[in-house]
This record gives C-alpha cells, sequence and structure tokens, in this order.
C-alpha cells in the first residue's frame, strides 16, 4: 500500500512535470500504457523483494508466468484507474482556472471602462470646450484635439497590455491640460520625470485614472483648489511613479474600491505578479501620495 | 425673473450667461462659484430662480437647498449626475445637462415662468399682500430625507410635528423628516395659514376636516390626510378664535 501512494505520488510529478496534460489524447495512449506496464512491473517486483526479506518467498509460485502476469494485471488496474481519475482532475481544475482567469480579466476590463470613460470629465470638458469657443478660439481648437486623444486611448485601451511610459504621459499631460481648462487658477500642475523613465513600460490609462482619482477626490473638492505633481524616478526594484495631489486620503471613509484602486492593483498583479506595488497615504496633513513601482522590462 | 448662477467653474458660468442674453425675461442678478457663497447671496438678493450646479468644492448643491429655509425655483445644470437626479420624484424638478441644449433650455424657462404666472395670478385674487420676512403659501421648501428628495409648496403641507431635533413633515403620502427646530419654523411661517397646536405640533388651517372638543378644555382636528392633532387648552381659545372670524 505505501509503495503505491509513493509511486503514485512519484507519477503524479512526473505528470506535471512533462506537461502530460498538454498533450493530446491520442499521443497520451501509448505513453499511458507503458507507465502502466512499467509501474506494475515495478511492483511485482517490490512484493517479492518484500516476501523475500519477510521469508515468505516459496520460490515457484512467484516465477510461474500466468501467476505472474495477474498479478501485474491487477495492480496494472489499479494504478490505470488511479492515474486516469487524477488526469482527468488535472484537466478539469486547469479548465477551472483558465475560466477564472478570463472572468477577472473581463472584470477589469468592464471596470476600466467603466472608471475610464467618466462621463462626468468628458461631459464637463465638453462644456467648457463649448464656452471655450467664443472666449479663445485657438485654444478650445487644441483642447478639441486633447479630448479626442484621450477618447482614442480609451478605446484602444487593452487592460493586459502595456505601453511605452511616454505614451501614457502624454495622455496624462492631455488630460490635464483639460483639467486645468475646467478648474483654471485653481489647479497647478507640475511634472518631475526622470529621463529613464520611458525605458519602462505601463499599462495603458493606469496613471491617467490615478491622476484623475487625485483630482476627483481631492482637489474638486477644496474650494481654493490646490497643487498635483508627477514625480518619477528610478530605483532598484525598477520605477517609481508618484502623485501627490492636494486632498486629504480617509482610509476608513473612503475604501480603495472607491478610488478604483483595487481595480489598478489587481491590473498591476495581474501584469507584473508580486513585482509592481500600489500604496496611498496622506503625505502630510494636506497632501495625498499615491505611489507605484514598475518592474523593470524583461 | 431675477435669477442667480450657481457654479464653481467661470466657464460653465459663462456658457450658461451666453445661452441665456436670449432670455429677456431672466435677469442674471449675480452669480456665485460655491455653496457658501450662494447661501449669502440667495439671502440678500431673494432671487425667484437659481441656476444651481451640484457636484461643487466644499458643499453640494442639495446641501446648500438643505440650508436654505425658503428655496427659490431651481434648475439643476449637472455634467452628468443620474444618481442625484434620480432622488427627485418625476417633475419634480427641472435639470439641464451639461453641454446645455438650447431647446431644453427654452422648455425649462418657460415651464418657471408659467409657474411664477400663475402663482402670481393666485396671489392677486386672494388679495394677499405678502410680508417678505416670511413665507408664503406658494413658496416652496426643500425636503430630503436620506436618498429622496422633494421640492414641496408650503400649501400642500398638512402637518409639521417635531421628533427630537427633527420635523416631520406631512404631505402627499410621505413624512420626511428635516433638521430644524419647530420653533424656528414657526416664527418663519405665516400665522394666517399655519397654526401652532401644541408645543410638538403646526398644523395648515386649510388642511382642516373635522373639530372635535376633547379632554381639559383641549380640542382635538383631524385633517384631511387623516392625521389626528390634539390642540392644547392653552392653544383652543387661540384657535377657536381664529376660525370662528
Amino acid at each position: 500500500m505505501a509503495f503505491m501512494v509513493g509511486v503514485t505520488h512519484l507519477f503524479r510529478n512526473y505528470i506535471i512535470r512533462n506537461n502530460w496534460i498538454d498533450v493530446k489524447w491520442v499521443a497520451l495512449i501509448p505513453r499511458f500504457m507503458i507507465a502502466m506496464v512499467v509501474f506494475s512491473l515495478a511492483h511485482y517486483l517490490f512484493i517479492i523483494l518484500i516476501s523475500f526479506f519477510s521469508g515468505n518467498l516459496n520460490g515457484i509460485q512467484e516465477f510461474n508466468v500466468l501467476y505472474v502476469l495477474a498479478s501485474m494485471l491487477q495492480s496494472m488496474g489499479l494504478f490505470g484507474v488511479w492515474s486516469l481519475i487524477y488526469l482527468s482532475f488535472l484537466y478539469f481544475e486547469r479548465y477551472n482556472r483558465s475560466l477564472k482567469y478570463e472572468a477577472a480579466i473581463k472584470e477589469i476590463e468592464l471596470n476600466n471602462l467603466k472608471s475610464q470613460l467618466n462621463p462626468h470629465f468628458i461631459f464637463n470638458a465638453l462644456n467648457s470646450i463649448r464656452a471655450l469657443v467664443q472666449e479663445d478660439p485657438l485654444k478650445s481648437k487644441k483642447a478639441i484635439t486633447q479630448l479626442s486623444n484621450i477618447l482614442r486611448n480609451v478605446l484602444k485601451a487593452q487592460p493586459q497590455e502595456t505601453i511605452a511610459f511616454s505614451e501614457e504621459l502624454a495622455t496624462v499631460k492631455d488630460y490635464l491640460a483639460l483639467e486645468a481648462i475646467r478648474y483654471e487658477e485653481r489647479i497647478e500642475i507640475s511634472y518631475e520625470i526622470d529621463k529613464h523613465s520611458n525605458f519602462f513600460r505601463v499599462p495603458p490609462l493606469m496613471l491617467q485614472t490615478l491622476v484623475e482619482n487625485g483630482i476627483k477626490h481631492g482637489i474638486s473638492k477644496l474650494k481654493k483648489g490646490g497643487k498635483l505633481e508627477l514625480i518619477t524616478q528610478r530605483v532598484a526594484e525598477g520605477l517609481q511613479i508618484q502623485i501627490k495631489n492636494s486632498g486629504k486620503f480617509m482610509a476608513t471613509k473612503q475604501k480603495k474600491s472607491g478610488y478604483g484602486l483595487l481595480n489598478t492593483e489587481k491590473r498591476l498583479k495581474l501584469i507584473y505578479g508580486d513585482q509592481a506595488s500600489l500604496q496611498i497615504g496622506n503625505e502630510n496633513d494636506h497632501t495625498v501620495l499615491t505611489q507605484i513601482i514598475i518592474p523593470e522590462p524583461l | 425673473m431675477r435669477a442667480i448662477i450657481i457654479d464653481d467653474e467661470r466657464l460653465a458660468r459663462k456658457e450658461l450667461n451666453n445661452l441665456l442674453e436670449n432670455y429677456p425675461e431672466i435677469e442674471i442678478v449675480d452669480q456665485a462659484v460655491n455653496a457658501d457663497e450662494a447661501l449669502e447671496k440667495i439671502i440678500q438678493l431673494d432671487p425667484e430662480l437659481i441656476f444651481l450646479d451640484i457636484q461643487m468644492p466644499g458643499k453640494t448643491g442639495f446641501e446648500l437647498l438643505e440650508e436654505l429655509e425658503k428655496v427659490p425655483k431651481v434648475i439643476f445644470t449637472t455634467a452628468y449626475d443620474e444618481f442625484a437626479i434620480k432622488a427627485f420624484d418625476v417633475n419634480a424638478l427641472d435639470y439641464l445637462l451639461k453641454p446645455i441644449q438650447e431647446e431644453r433650455l427654452k422648455d425649462a424657462i418657460n415651464k418657471v415662468l408659467a409657474v411664477q404666472a400663475s402663482a402670481l395670478a393666485e396671489r392677486a385674487q386672494e388679495g394677499v399682500s405678502e410680508i417678505k420676512e416670511q413665507l408664503g403659501m406658494n413658496d416652496q421648501v426643500f425636503v430630503k430625507d436620506g436618498d429622496r428628495c422633494w421640492f414641496i409648496s408650503l400649501k400642500e403641507i398638512r402637518l409639521f410635528e417635531s421628533d427630537g431635533n427633527y420635523i416631520k413633515v406631512y404631505f402627499n403620502n410621505v413624512k420626511p423628516m428635516i433638521h430644524k427646530s419647530l420653533n424656528a419654523l414657526d416664527e418663519k411661517l405665516d400665522e394666517r395659514s399655519f397654526f401652532r397646536a401644541s408645543r410638538k405640533h403646526i398644523i395648515n388651517l386649510s388642511w382642516i376636516e373635522t373639530i372635535e372638543t376633547w379632554f381639559n378644555g383641549g380640542l382635538l382636528v383631524q385633517l384631511k390626510g387623516g392625521e389626528k392633532v390634539e390642540v392644547s387648552r392653552r392653544q383652543a381659545a387661540r384657535f377657536k378664535e381664529k376660525m370662528s372670524l
């Protein structure tokens, strides 16, 4: 019995290591048969050894061809049934996992669409542009182009992919330019971008979402407005991106989900595993700091 | 019609101003960039109409309305606020989505003008000259209870009932609570229309159905909505005097 458990365990590892579940059914059958024969032979030898050492070997019956075949067939049957069950279990498990993965991707995609096509932003931007047409036609033309860029990027963004940091930065700049038209003197924007930043790749619209959060939950709530800073720096773990905005982060009141942060966290995990990180908190009494680490590209 | 525009964005205010140039009936007397400034200007200028943005820094448009004793006609202007708009009963309010469609603006303004015209006609018929400091029967109040909101004119309110720090407002088939004191409210209400029945109740005289005598020289008033309110002995004499006139 102990032998059976030990061998099946080895077999299981062997199956996993050699990716048998990726092999076609037809190719699998002969391999399976060979494995069965090898196992039953090993099993029979093991039994003989045991009986030899325990002194129960009677020397004739054990080497009778018919007897050998019969007991081999018996253990083959046992192994066969067990292995079949195990293989189907593996198949099922893998199928399940791929479904879950797909569902997670779909959910993220949907959430992205919802959070990134923020209608409040789009319609407010359009409203400012409408007023701007009269006041400053040149600026209004530029604003229309900026809004188009953002809409285009939202439409083409795939949540599993990454894009060059410079591309994402361009979207963020367009976005902030439009918010600056809306908020006028109530928003002060500054950038401090490490020249190595372009070496990195980021998920599309991730920075834009986080910057938008900073405005929506921070600056837009302040009567006098505030500051928004985007700072990147190359560090040992990769690229450190910091967003600092006026406001106060209340962890108890505003759950991460409210910030769309949970979604961003999921995306980072999906793309970079544990190598990326996202943190948010109060840098001081009146500044919220959002910090992301993006690992070096492979 | 005197109006105030309340919006935190300069360009949004400018855009609305531009659109309103076609309506000489609407006179923009002032603008406000947040709820606190708006509160001051509304009290000071007593406009008949406000264009109100919902999302503003500091307090929201709703919070502003809750602070007002007397609420002017309101046209909400908002970019996208499904939530906020769903809080209202259909037809209870007008809202314009930014960027504002000229047709929608026209409808909203015509509606407000029509309501005002009928209120004026009613007032002229009754021959009532309003005392500025008090709330008239056609003045509306803003009532918010949880997620639900109402604009309700005083003539539709049957009863105010104090309940701790709150007042229950009875109208239609609802009785939402507002955070106010009954004494402060009593001072604002026109005593020809409303009567302080007891420490806990103010009733709308035009909603009275029956009056019965009650213990200790008090009275029991039944309202058309079915509510029964006791008039205290002290108030009963005043009440009789008032009703016999």
